[in-house]
């Protein structure tokens, strides 16, 4: 330890550790020109690939941005303008389940359609059966099938 | 959003200082290539619609993530650990950096005829010291004082406290100037 030096300040010591640094990176910076030729190309190579990832990102971007989406309104479909990317998740998904939705609603009509064919058709046979001359109970009685098998082959 | 021109002159400003800095970390040229390559691709693909003044810190964050990326495929996880050792006290050394830098001032533009390959040689020495600095120390030293980002900025990047930098920036320098002075040399 040399005494005979006054202490320095905390600030000063500081600043000559940051003069001495500087120096010492101002010599990094001199070796780190004197590269060789063929990592200086590599180097070179790599701007460029990087470059050219940033021009297809830019290319891509905007057409992402405005592309027409399919939005659901309601029970109708409307086309929009695409809206903010961060909105992009859901209209791909309403895309996607789209066919689902669309598959399941067309299942779900014909099985109406069939049940609601059923019905009317017990209705009517219902409805012949009360408005006809003969009892209902008529027609599980076999005296009347013997009489009606008698009046079609006297 | 960074223009084209705004992205390369940066990459181009930013690409030796990376690989050097790389090189020092990974001890391969080859492999500090890949790394500065894959940050440069990682920069432009996920940032390049950033403003140019954001470019320096997200690069180096992307950097350092590519390196410690680079080691853990490596496995070699434990050997880094081991340059994490801490220096062994600065004790009084701040008298020590003043005499080295009154004696470099005076040797400023003491060049011979033979200057130029002494200084080569001056160069590589330095070179050698700053990559023998533990992993820690050298990337803090680098990032302040290199890369001039600031003691804020140089925390972020590393992940660790402003305070953290500070002692790590404080003891590579004195680590620097004791090597260095041991072999006579004045940057």
């Amino acid at each position: 330890m040399n005494h005979s030096r006054p202490l320095t300040p905390p600030f000063d010591a500081q600043a000559l550790e940051a003069r001495f640094a500087l120096r010492v990176t101002a010599r990094l910076s001199e070796q780190a020109q004197r590269q060789p030729h063929a990592i200086e190309e590599r180097l070179r190579f790599a701007r460029q690939q990087a470059l050219e990832r940033a021009r297809a990102r830019r290319r891509t971007a905007p057409v992402a941005a405005t592309a027409p989406s399919v939005h659901a309104v309601g029970s109708t479909l409307a086309l929009g303008d695409g809206g903010e990317p961060r909105d992009g998740w859901f209209q791909r998904a309403v895309a996607a389940a789209l066919p689902l939705v669309v598959l399941l609603g067309g299942l779900a009509l014909i099985h109406w359609n069939h049940a609601h064919a059923q019905i009317e058709a017990a209705a009517q046979i219902d409805a012949e059966l009360l408005v006809d001359d003969l009892p209902p109970t008529a027609y599980s009685d076999p005296g009347f099938f013997e009489f009606l098998r008698k009046q079609q082959n006297p | 959003m960074a223009s084209d021109k705004e992205l390369s002159d940066f990459l181009a400003s930013v690409e030796k200082r990376a690989f050097k800095r790389t090189a020092y970390s990974v001890r391969d040229e080859d492999a500090a290539l890949d790394i500065v390559q894959d940050a440069m691709i990682r920069l432009a693909d996920k940032y390049a619609d950033r403003p140019a003044a954001e470019l320096p810190l997200l690069f180096q964050r992307i950097l350092s993530n590519a390196t410690m990326d680079w080691f853990r495929r490596r496995k070699v996880r434990s050997a880094v650990e081991t340059n994490f050792s801490g220096f062994d006290g600065a004790g009084d050394e701040d008298f020590d950096l003043l005499e080295l830098l009154e004696t470099q001032d005076g040797s400023l533009g003491a060049e011979g005829a033979d200057a130029e390959a002494s200084r080569a040689q001056m160069l590589q020495v330095i070179e050698q010291e700053v990559a023998l600095l533990p992993a820690r120390q050298r990337e803090a030293f680098l990032l302040r004082y290199w890369e001039e980002l600031d003691v804020a900025e140089t925390a972020a990047v590393m992940g660790c406290s402003e305070g953290s930098v500070k002692t790590h920036c404080s003891r590579a320098v004195h680590a620097l100037a004791k090597a260095l002075r041991a072999k006579g040399i004045a940057p």
